[in-house]
C-alpha cells in the first residue's frame, strides 16, 4: 500500500496502527479531521492521536474498520473480543 | 451445547465514564477551545490537533457544559466579525467587493473547521435544545455583522449597482466578483438576496430602462427600437445567467418587458411610416417577426397587433373591393385577392410563427370584405371559367391543384354561394359547349372539391352536364354507325343532347337553319326519338358553332369558325351577292339584338371581317347593306370569328340573375322552416329565424324578412298555424 492511502491511528501507548484511509473514513469523526479545510496537524502529517484510547480497544476499533468498509478483502474473519482486556 | 451457561458468564456492562471532579473543568476546556477558535481565524491552525479539540468539545458537552461552549462560541465568533468587518469598511474604492469577498471565503473555512471541532455538539446538543446549527450560526453572525452592518450594508448595494449600471452602458466588470458576491447573498438566506439585493435591483433596473426607452422612442423608429428592446432583453438574461441567481430572471425579464414593451406597445404599433402597417405593406418579415416575438411576452401584446392586422386588411380588402379600376377585370380582381392572402399567409408564417388566431383573424377579415361586393361570386366564377380556358394551359397538375385549391379557399368565404352555384353553371355550359376547356381532369377535379365542401346536391347538376356530354358523344357514334352511309358529303352534325333540368334554362329563340343542315336535324331528331321514347329535342340554335370553308375572290380559302347564327348569315351569301340587313333578318329569323350583333363580329371586327357593309359605321342600321368582302386576308388557315366568351354580366343580365337566384330561395328557406317545425312540433318566431339562419348558412345569408314571409306564405297554405294564445309562437301542421 502507498503512504497517501494510509492513515496512522496512535493509541494512548504510543502503539501505531496503520490502516487503509478508505478503513478509517468509516468513522465520521476521523472522516472530518482529515477532509478538514483547514490546515490542522492531522491532515498535514497523516498522523491522528488518540491520548485517551487504549491499544487493545483502538485495535479493536481497526478491526472493526476493516470488517464494515468496502475493502474486506483485507478483513479478518471474525473479531474476538476479551471481556478480560477492559 | 450448553447456551445458558454461556449466557452467564458474558455480560457487557453500560460504559461508564470517569467522573469529573475539577470545578474549573470546563473553563480550561473552554480556554483551549476560545484560543482555537482565535487561531483558526488568524490563519495559525496548522499547529492544532483536531482530535485534541474534538475530544475537548466532546467532554464539555457530555458534562452537560454545552451551553457555555455555545455561548462561548457566539461571542467569540462575533469578536472576529467585529475586527473583519472594521478592515473591510476600511478598503478603498474598487477594494472593498475584493476585500469582501476574500474575508467571506476566509470565514466559510473557518466556519467549516469550527463546525468539525464542535461537530458532536451540533449532533447532540443542539438539536435537543433547538439552537441553531453551528453552520447556519455562522451565515447568521456574519450577515448581522458584515452585511448588514450600518456602514457596509449600503455601500455594498450601491457598488453592486452601480458595477451593473456601467455593465449596462457597456463597460466590463469583474463578473466572477459579482458571482461570488451574489452568490454570498444567495448563501446568506433567500431574504437577504431579495431584501438586501433584488428588490432593489429590479427598482433601479425599472427606473433605468423606463428612461432609456423614453429616450429611444424619441429618437428611434419601430424597427431599430424593437431591436435595441430585444438587445436589452438577451443582456438581463445573460447577466442573469453569469451571476445572478436564476429565479431573478424572469422577474428582471418582466421589468424590461414592462418599461420597454408594455409601456410603449400602442405607440410602437402605429408609429408612422414604420409602424407595424407599414411592416405589413413592405414584408419586413424579421423586423415583423421580432415584434411578434417580444409582444408574445407582454399581456394583450399579441392582442394588439392582432386588432392592428386585421383592421387594415379589412381596409386594403374593402378598398380593393370598391375600387372601380379594379372591378372592371375580374380575373384581375380576383388574382388581386389571391396575392393579398398568399402575402399575408407568407408573413404569419414567416413573421407571426404560424399563430392559429392570427390565421383565424385573416379568414374573418377575408370573409368580411369578399362579401361587401355583391358580385363576387360572380366574378370567382368568372376567374375559374378564364383559367379553365386557357390560364392553365401546360400547367403540371400538381399546380393546376394549385391554383383550383386556392379558388376553393376563396369560396369557402362566401356568404352567397347559391349565386357562385348560378354562375359557375353558366360558364361550365359555355365552356363544354364550346368544347374550350383547358383539361376535363382539373374541371372534374374542381366539381370533386365543390362536392366535398358542399355535398351532393351542390354539384349534382354539374356531374349531369359532365354527363350529358359523354352520353351526347356515344348517341353521334350511333347515329353514324347506321346513318353514315347515306349522309356521305354532306354536312357533318355533331348534336350535344342537353337534359333540361341540369343545364342553365335559356330561352329558346327562332332561327331558320339552312336547308342542308334542318334536313340533317331532323334526321337525326327522328333517330334519337326512334331510340329514347317519350322525350322532346328543341334546337338550341344560340348556343351552336359551326365550321365553314370559304373561298374569297383571289381564292384564299379559309376555314372560318363561327356560331350558327353567323353560319346562317354566311350561308345565306352562297346564293345572293349583296344582302340588306332586312333580307338577312328575314331569311334568318333571328331576333335583331342577336342579329345586330352577330353581323357586327362578321363585319365590323378589323381582321375578322369576312363581310363587308355599307356604310361603312361601326354600328348596324336598317338599311345597311352586306357584301361578301373578296379581299379577305388572314395569316392564318383557321380564322375563328365571335367565339361564345363568358363575360362579366351587363346591368340587365346581372339583376336578371340576382332576381332568379331570389326566386330559388324562396323553396330553399321553406324546405328549412317545414324542416325544422316537423321535429320540434311548436317553436317561437326569434327561434325559427335562428335556426333557419343556421341551416341555410352554407349556402347563402338568410333575410329575416324573406323568412317572415315565407312563414306567412306557410301559414296560408296551412303548413303552421299561429298559436290562439301567443301570437309568436309556431304550431306545426301535419
Amino acid at each position: 500500500m502507498r503512504k497517501e492511502d494510509t492513515v496512522k491511528l496512535i493509541s494512548a501507548e504510543g502503539y501505531e496502527f496503520i490502516i487503509d484511509k478508505k478503513a478509517a473514513m468509516v468513522s465520521q469523526t476521523i472522516r472530518n479531521m482529515l477532509t478538514s479545510p483547514g490546515s490542522f496537524a492531522e491532515t498535514q502529517h497523516g498522523e491522528v492521536t488518540f491520548p485517551e484510547i487504549s491499544t487493545v480497544i483502538l485495535e479493536k476499533i481497526c478491526q472493526y474498520f476493516l470488517l464494515v468498509s468496502p475493502i474486506r478483502q483485507y478483513v479478518l474473519s471474525r473479531i474476538w473480543i476479551n471481556p478480560k482486556a477492559f | 451445547m450448553n447456551n445458558n451457561q454461556k449466557k452467564r458468564n458474558f455480560q457487557i456492562e453500560a460504559f461508564k465514564h470517569k467522573v469529573v471532579v475539577d470545578p474549573k473543568y470546563a473553563d480550561k476546556t473552554w480556554k483551549i477551545l476560545e484560543h482555537a477558535i482565535h487561531e483558526i481565524y488568524n490563519h495559525n491552525a496548522s499547529g492544532l490537533s483536531f482530535e485534541e479539540l474534538y475530544r475537548n468539545a466532546y467532554n464539555m458537552v457530555l458534562h452537560k457544559f454545552g451551553e457555555k461552549l455555545y455561548s462561548g462560541l457566539v461571542s467569540t465568533m462575533t469578536f472576529h466579525l467585529k475586527e473583519i468587518s472594521k478592515v473591510i469598511e476600511a478598503a478603498q474604492g474598487g477594494l472593498f467587493l475584493e476585500e469582501l469577498n476574500r474575508k467571506w471565503a476566509d470565514h466559510n473555512k473557518a466556519l467549516q473547521m469550527i463546525r468539525d471541532i464542535l461537530m458532536y455538539m451540533d449532533r447532540t446538543f443542539i438539536p435537543s435544545t433547538h439552537k441553531t446549527p453551528v453552520h447556519e450560526l455562522g451565515l447568521n453572525l456574519w450577515r448581522d455583522n458584515i452585511i448588514r452592518s450600518s456602514k457596509i450594508q449600503t455601500r455594498l448595494l450601491n457598488t453592486l449597482l452601480e458595477l451593473i449600471l456601467r455593465e449596462r452602458t457597456g463597460e466590463v466588470i469583474n463578473r466572477g466578483l459579482m458571482r461570488n458576491i451574489i452568490k454570498m447573498l444567495m448563501d446568506l438566506g433567500p431574504s437577504v438576496y431579495q431584501e438586501d439585493f433584488e428588490k432593489p435591483f429590479l427598482e433601479v433596473s425599472a427606473n433605468f430602462y423606463r428612461v432609456e426607452s423614453q429616450q429611444f422612442i424619441e429618437c428611434c423608429d419601430c424597427g431599430d427600437y424593437l431591436k435595441k428592446a430585444e438587445r436589452r432583453l438577451n443582456e438581463e438574461i445573460e447577466r442573469v445567467s453569469h451571476y445572478l441567481d436564476a429565479k431573478s430572471e424572469a422577474k428582471i425579464t418582466n421589468v424590461v418587458e414592462q418599461e420597454m414593451i408594455a409601456n410603449h406597445m400602442l405607440r410602437l404599433v402605429h408609429m408612422e411610416n414604420s409602424g407595424l402597417v407599414n411592416m405589413l405593406l413592405d414584408d419586413k418579415y424579421e423586423d415583423s417577426g421580432r415584434m411578434y416575438s417580444l409582444f408574445r411576452r407582454v399581456s394583450n401584446g399579441l392582442s394588439t397587433i392582432r386588432d392592428v392586422m386585421t383592421s387594415h386588411i379589412r381596409e386594403t380588402g374593402k378598398q380593393l373591393v370598391t375600387d372601380p379600376e379594379k372591378l372592371k377585370d375580374p380575373v384581375e380582381f380576383v388574382q388581386c385577392l389571391l396575392d393579398e392572402k398568399d402575402k399575408y399567409d407568407k408573413i404569419i408564417s414567416l413573421a407571426f410563427s404560424n399563430d392559429k388566431t392570427f390565421q383565424n383573424a385573416l379568414n374573418s377579415s377575408f370573409e368580411f370584405f369578399i362579401n361587401l361586393n355583391p358580385r363576387s361570386p360572380e366574378f370567382i366564377s368568372l376567374f375559374v371559367d378564364d383559367k379553365l380556358r386557357k390560364g392553365l394551359k401546360g400547367v403540371s397538375e400538381e399546380d393546376i391543384e394549385i391554383v383550383l385549391d386556392k379558388v376553393m379557399m376563396l369560396f369557402r368565404y362566401l356568404q352567397e354561394k347559391d349565386v357562385f352555384e348560378k354562375y359557375y353553371k353558366q360558364h361550365l355550359a359555355k365552356r363544354l359547349l364550346s368544347g374550350k376547356t383547358v383539361s376535363d381532369d382539373a374541371e372534374r377535379s374542381l366539381i370533386v372539391k365543390l362536392k366535398t365542401e358542399c355535398g351532393y346536391q351542390f354539384t349534382s347538376k354539374l356531374e349531369g352536364m359532365f354527363t350529358d356530354m359523354k352520353t351526347s358523344q356515344d348517341t353521334m357514334q350511333g347515329f353514324y354507325a347506321t346513318h353514315g352511309s347515306e349522309l356521305g358529303d354532306g354536312p357533318t352534325l355533331v348534336v350535344q343532347v342537353l337534359t333540361t333540368g341540369s343545364w342553365p334554362t335559356q330561352p329558346s329563340v327562332t332561327c331558320n337553319l339552312p336547308s342542308e343542315m334542318s334536313v340533317l336535324c331532323e334526321k337525326f331528331r327522328s333517330y334519337y326519338l326512334g331510340t329514347h321514347t317519350g322525350r322532346r329535342l328543341s334546337w338550341q340554335t344560340n348556343m351552336g358553332t359551326a365550321d365553314l370553308k370559304a373561298t374569297f375572290g383571289k381564292g384564299q380559302k379559309h376555314e372560318l369558325n363561327v356560331s350558327t347564327y353567323q353560319m346562317c348569315v354566311l350561308v345565306l351569301f352562297n346564293n345572293a351577292d349583296r344582302l340588306s340587313y332586312k333580307e338577312i333578318e328575314q331569311a334568318t329569323e333571328i331576333p335583331s339584338s342577336d342579329l345586330k350583333r352577330c353581323l357586327q363580329s362578321l363585319a365590323c371586327v378589323k381582321g375578322k371581317n369576312v363581310l363587308r357593309k355599307e356604310p361603312m359605321s361601326k354600328d348596324i342600321a336598317e338599311d345597311d347593306a352586306f357584301l361578301v368582302n373578296e379581299k379577305f386576308t388572314s395569316k392564318f388557315y383557321k380564322v375563328k370569328i365571335g367565339t361564345v366568351v363568358a363575360q362579366k354580366e351587363s346591368e340587365p343580365e346581372k339583376q336578371e340573375t340576382r332576381q332568379r337566384v331570389e326566386e330559388d330561395r324562396k323553396p330553399q328557406i321553406e324546405a328549412a322552416i317545414v324542416r325544422i317545425m316537423k321535429s320540434r312540433k311548436v317553436l317561437d318566431h326569434n327561434n325559427i329565424i335562428a335556426e333557419v339562419t343556421k341551416q341555410l348558412q352554407s349556402r347563402f345569408l338568410a333575410n329575416p324578412s324573406e323568412i317572415k314571409k315565407r312563414i306567412e306564405s306557410l301559414i296560408e297554405r296551412e303548413f303552421l298555424e299561429r298559436d290562439n294564445s301567443d301570437r309568436r309562437l309556431y304550431r306545426y301542421l301535419a
